[in-house]
């Protein structure tokens, strides 16, 4: 395998600080790793845990959820709600087999923009080291409707 | 059979005299060892009513049937304590009133009936909260501790084993009370958000997002783990997600009827170790 594993990465972020995190890595022409794929959302307490298990469905290998630090919610308190949720899911994927090493989580602010860029490499990084999921990805293959993503 | 004999008068009395307009409990089964659900109108009803340790079900689910509770007047029901935590977190999740909720406790030990003080949730706080300095003893499961110590691929492999044979019949969303949804999200369809065929994967999904629905809610009595026709381990993942709130959050599903939702409700300090 000389190849390298490319991973498909699906992040959930927020708009009003981690998506301006990612925007502001952009205009401060910042590389990172070009395998992840960002969804745009309204507030981290938007997050369903629905969409950890879609991303998965459609054949991602990653997911990354980030939003505002605590605090500093546009909603005052969507973050902290989407943390307690965040924290019971993933002991939820854990106990199923699903690793948490594939599903991460942070707090990323608008003024971040290379905490933005050099944690999408790190992510990349980590699961490029974890490898395909495979055992999902033998699932899907399983049900005859191939991932999309 | 004192304990059913004592009760089936008092549920006489109680109709009798108004207070309450019905009671649920049980009545044999199609086979010696199963019961039935019984809804007591009248004394002649309340002679079929049968309370011994074979009384598993809990009967908390039909209190939120269509329209039963909107005349405000008392209903009478025979539970177990995990019957009454559930009462506590319907009243709590604004499903119904537990003033209206006249209780029958029961509990046994071997083949032994005991009945239990009280007559209203607020009543067997004292015990509830027993219950959650005690539960992790009650609820040990063998299995439980095999799963937790293997590695995730491990893990995968046990649970794809298991959600293979879910035919997706969805009785262990019926049996359980917490499950009063009238719109289900796997019934859901635009967006689709769960697999509907009973492949595999769809099956990862559904018992995933069932079990996170029910994280914080759920109050151990079985309901769903004898339902499932194909005999899936539900319990395990129940209890898994029960010890993860209890642990994190220092919450015991159930406890009083003005207990905040564990996941609709947040300390700003939570723990957040796992966030980068
Ligand atoms: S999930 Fe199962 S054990 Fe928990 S409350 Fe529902 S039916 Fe009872
Ligand atoms: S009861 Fe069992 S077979 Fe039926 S949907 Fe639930 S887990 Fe699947």
């Amino acid at each position: 395998m000389s190849e390298l594993f490319e991973p498909k990465i699906v992040a959930f972020v927020c708009t009003y600080c981690t998506y301006a995190g990612a925007d502001l890595a952009g205009t401060s022409r910042l590389k990172y790793a070009p395998n992840v794929r960002i969804v745009r959302l309204p507030c981290t307490g938007r997050i369903s845990p629905m969409f950890i298990l879609k991303a998965l469905q459609k054949g991602a290998d990653g997911v990354l959820v980030s939003g505002c630090h605590p605090g500093d919610c546009h909603f005052t308190h969507g973050n902290y709600h989407a943390r307690r949720r965040w924290m019971v899911f993933r002991a939820l994927l854990d106990f199923t087999g699903i690793s948490p090493e594939r599903v991460k989580f942070s707090w990323i602010s608008a003024a971040e923009g290379s905490k933005f860029a050099d944690l999408i490499n790190s992510v990349t990084e980590d699961i490029r080291n974890l490898g395909p999921f495979d055992q999902y990805q033998q699932l899907i293959k399983e049900t005859e409707s191939p991932a999309t993503l | 059979m004192i304990t059913q004999e004592r009760y089936r008068t008092t549920v006489k009395e109680l109709l009798a005299n108004g207070s309450i307009k019905m009671a649920i409990g049980y009545k044999p089964g199609s086979t010696p060892d199963r019961r039935r659900p019984l809804f007591i109108r009248t004394s002649e009803e309340a002679e079929q009513l049968v309370l011994d340790s074979t009384c598993v079900q809990n009967l908390s689910g039909y209190l939120v049937s269509e329209g039963l509770l909107s005349d405000e007047k008392r209903v009478g029901i025979f539970l177990r304590p995990e019957g009454v935590r559930s009462i506590n977190i319907l009243a709590a999740e604004y499903q119904l009133n537990a003033d209206q909720i006249v209780i029958f406790g029961f509990d046994s030990t071997g083949r032994e009936v005991r009945p239990l003080d009280g007559r209203s949730a607020r009543e067997f706080s004292g015990l509830l909260n027993e219950l959650k300095e005690k539960p992790l003893q009650i609820y040990k499961e063998p299995l439980l501790e095999r799963i937790e110590k293997m590695n995730a691929k491990e893990r995968f492999d046990f649970w794809q084993e298991e959600f293979s044979r879910c035919i997706k019949c969805y009785a262990c969303r019926q049996a359980c009370p917490m499950c009063y949804c009238r719109r289900c999200i796997v019934d859901s369809n635009q967006p689709q958000w769960v697999n509907t065929s009973s492949h595999t994967l769809g099956n990862f999904e559904w018992n995933i997002v069932r079990a996170f629905h029910l994280s914080g809610r759920c109050v151990q009595c079985g309901n769903c783990d004898r339902a499932c026709p194909v005999n899936i381990p539900l319990r395990l993942i129940n209890q898994r997600m029960a010890n993860e709130v209890l642990d994190g959050f220092d919450h015991f599903a159930g406890l009083s009827a003005t207990q905040e939702p564990v996941l609709a409700s947040f300390k700003k300090d939570d723990t957040e170790t796992f966030i980068l």
